[in-house]
């Protein structure tokens, strides 16, 4: 049956475990920002061969399981050689992959931008340049914040597979406590407990952007 | 077909604390034609959503040929959606969006009312519906889909749609201000054959030409109230009230060349 | 070994994997949707304490990863009782996973239609349940399919994670194809290019059922 006293007793280990699913997750979303800028402005480059590259990109990681990918690099570095530390290859993987949904979140958000806007700016001469950077760019980057923390929330829970390739995050974590305990059902859902209150901040905080931003 | 009369009396609405309708009184003889004009915002759509209950209308009554609309007794409680039911049946209404609905064809969007409400067969119903739509020059169109419809076709559609179920009031609410200038007339003649069929008939709308051509009443709201109702010639041509006056002068010089 | 043998060992196995995949996204998809919708139509047309039910059981599954709601189902089951096998539980799993999804897009579906076409129906005197069944519905559908396609493309990638509790879809074949032959990177390659061109196929098949259910409703002259 169900044991309140082991369900609180498993807080503990866990949430200690429960830092570096928020490292892995921040960091992820860190490296998935900076690349993805790189890949939405190769997809809306004037280069043929960019937008193509950006499209297999966007397409590939979107298209493959973070498990595949995962297990993918982790076998696949050595091989080229590269020998980096298993929290370095997860939160690469992490970040190459949420890249993918961040390029194409930004291009949606630019793309939203009514026609007129930019119109407007080129004729009252307007540099092109200054369009993107006072016009197009400030309220792009607005409008996609809360899908931005949304996909946060989507790293929260993908972090849960970077416990295959051993990072001892919450659900590595929660894995050890049950086979210690034998009490799989309360410790398991005290990792859900965490989880959820995680994302629900977070969604609290998503919430409060778009409120700030519809003002 | 025998037309219904209306009559509203002391009739009041809010939207929250908004007082949309204030202590509106309106009557509309059997087989007559009464225009609604007004600025906008000034109540004339609520008054018209009233009448089919659409818009609970807060105090007041609202009688069709003498039978209370939407309450079981004045300031009682609401009827049940059967009764409400039944007396729509009798009220036909055509909006200013069409809201046809996008997934059937013209011929489904006529028929699906006589199948679901009056029970009638399916080959029965898309044959009432042709000739519905023949009634008001769309006997080509019976296949097409809104999407592939003028504004203007879209609109005689929606009119079919509601004279299909044999209604005896017609509500219209600006039919005609969602469409290209060009697409007005051919829903004006439209709805002119209907009045001169005899049908009862309340219209919102902007075109004056109409009013004055085709409405017995023509009704000026502004602000909630309804400031004056009579003859389309004494309204139109010779007002009293100095806020239709300032109306009428807007619009002129808003259409003027 | 040679690779005639390799493949005639191998090939059945991970055929039979790739069945096992496709039954358990298409199991997940429609029993996730049919789920979905009744739980959307329960919050807008049951009685208000069932709402606030659905909308905690929302937010849960929504909030926590599959994997571990999969381990609660799977090993913390037993204590409860439940004592799945990896299929069943893995097709439950899925099922139970991918409904608030369903249910969140059908909501977003139902809101996009226009009122008018609702009170277009009313004012001709159509009773509710009709018009729910004959407007609201299709409307509704319509509207929520590229939602609905995107996020069954979701799902087909998650199937993979039923391997960590060991149901033999393709994942778990080729994880044990790898160990036992130490190839680990091709195997994986070729999963990666699996499941690219699963999700490819499946993306184009829904833009072409989209474009087929909208042909009459976009705006099309």
């Amino acid at each position: 049956m169900f044991s309140l006293p082991v369900f609180f007793q498993s807080f503990e280990p866990l949430l200690w475990a429960a830092r570096f699913t928020l490292l892995v997750s921040v960091l992820g979303i860190a490296v998935g920002l900076v690349l993805g800028a790189l890949v939405c402005a190769a997809a809306l480059s004037p280069s043929r061969a960019l937008r193509g590259l950006a499209a297999l990109w966007v397409s590939f990681f979107r298209g493959v399981p973070l498990l595949v990918q995962l297990l993918l690099f982790y076998y696949l570095l050595p091989v080229i050689g590269i020998n980096v530390p298993a929290m370095v290859a997860a939160v690469g993987t992490v970040g190459v992959c949420s890249s993918a949904y961040i390029a194409e979140i930004w291009r949606g958000a630019i793309a939203a931008l009514p026609k007129g806007q930019t119109e407007a700016a080129l004729v009252i001469g307007m540099a092109p340049r200054h369009v993107w950077t006072r016009i197009v760019l400030p309220q792009a980057i607005a409008t996609s914040l809360p899908s931005l923390v949304n996909e946060l929330i989507l790293l929260v829970k993908a972090s849960s597979l970077v416990s295959v390739v051993g990072i001892l995050e919450l659900t590595r974590a929660s894995q050890a406590e049950a086979a210690t305990t034998f009490r799989p059902l309360e410790v398991y859902l005290a990792a859900a407990c965490i989880y959820l209150a995680i994302n629900l901040c977070l969604a609290l905080a998503g919430r409060q952007l778009e409120r700030g931003l519809a003002r | 077909m025998d037309a219904a009369s209306v009559e509203l009396s002391r009739v009041n609405a809010f939207f929250g604390p908004f007082h949309a309708l204030k202590d509106v009184d309106l009557s509309v003889a059997p087989g007559r034609v009464t225009c609604l004009i007004g600025p906008s915002g000034s109540g004339k759509s609520t008054l018209l959503r009233c009448i089919n209950f659409l818009e609970p209308y807060a105090s007041g009554e609202i009688r069709i040929d003498g039978q209370l609309v939407g309450y079981e007794t004045p300031g009682g409680k609401r009827m049940s959606g059967a009764r409400l039911r039944a007396m729509r049946r009798e009220i036909g209404m055509v909006f200013q969006a069409f809201n046809l609905w996008p997934h059937m064809t013209a011929q489904d969007n006529v028929a699906e009312g006589l199948c679901r409400v009056k029970g009638m067969g399916r080959a029965e119903a898309a044959a009432r519906a042709a000739d519905a739509l023949e009634r008001v020059d769309l006997g080509d169109k019976l296949a097409s889909y809104p999407s592939r419809l003028s504004g203007g076709q879209q609109q005689r559609v929606a009119i079919a749609r509601a004279m299909a179920m044999e209604p005896r009031l017609m509500l219209f609410d600006e039919p005609t201000s969602a469409l290209d200038p060009e697409l007005v007339g051919e829903v004006l003649a439209v709805m002119k054959r209907l009045a001169a069929e005899g049908m009862t008939m309340v219209v919102v709308t902007h075109e004056m030409g109409f009013a004055a051509h085709v409405a017995d009443r023509v009704a000026f709201m502004d602000a909630g109230e309804l400031v004056a109702c009579g003859p389309a010639k004494d309204i139109l041509h010779a007002p009293e009230d100095p806020r239709i006056a300032g109306f009428l002068r807007t619009y002129l010089e808003r259409n003027a060349f | 070994m040679t690779d005639a043998a390799f493949l005639a060992h191998y090939g059945p196995i991970l055929l039979r994997g790739f069945g096992v995949t496709v039954l358990c996204w298409a199991f997940g998809t429609v029993f996730g949707m049919a789920l979905g919708l009744v739980i959307t139509l329960a919050q807008r047309y049951g009685p208000r304490p069932l709402g606030w039910l659905l909308r905690v059981y929302i937010e849960v599954i929504r909030g926590t990863p599959f994997l571990v709601q999969l381990f609660v189902l799977y090993y913390g089951g037993p204590l409860l009782g439940l004592r799945l096998d990896a299929v069943p539980a893995g097709l439950l799993g899925l099922t139970i996973y991918g409904s608030p999804y369903f249910a969140e897009i059908f909501r977003a579906g139902f809101a996009a239609v226009p009122r008018g076409q609702i009170e277009a129906a009313r004012a001709i005197g159509i009773a509710e349940p009709a018009i729910v069944r004959r407007i609201l519905v299709p409307l509704a559908l319509v509207s929520a399919l590229p939602a609905l396609v995107n996020f069954a493309i979701v799902l087909t990638k998650e199937t993979v994670i039923l391997s960590i509790i060991t149901v033999p879809e393709l994942m778990y074949r080729v994880q044990n194809m790898s160990a036992e032959t130490y190839r680990f990177l091709e195997a994986n390659l070729i999963l990666a290019l699996f499941f690219w061109a699963l999700v490819e196929v499946i993306s184009r098949a829904g833009r072409r059922l989209e474009a087929h259910m909208t042909r009459h409703i976009t705006e099309g002259r």
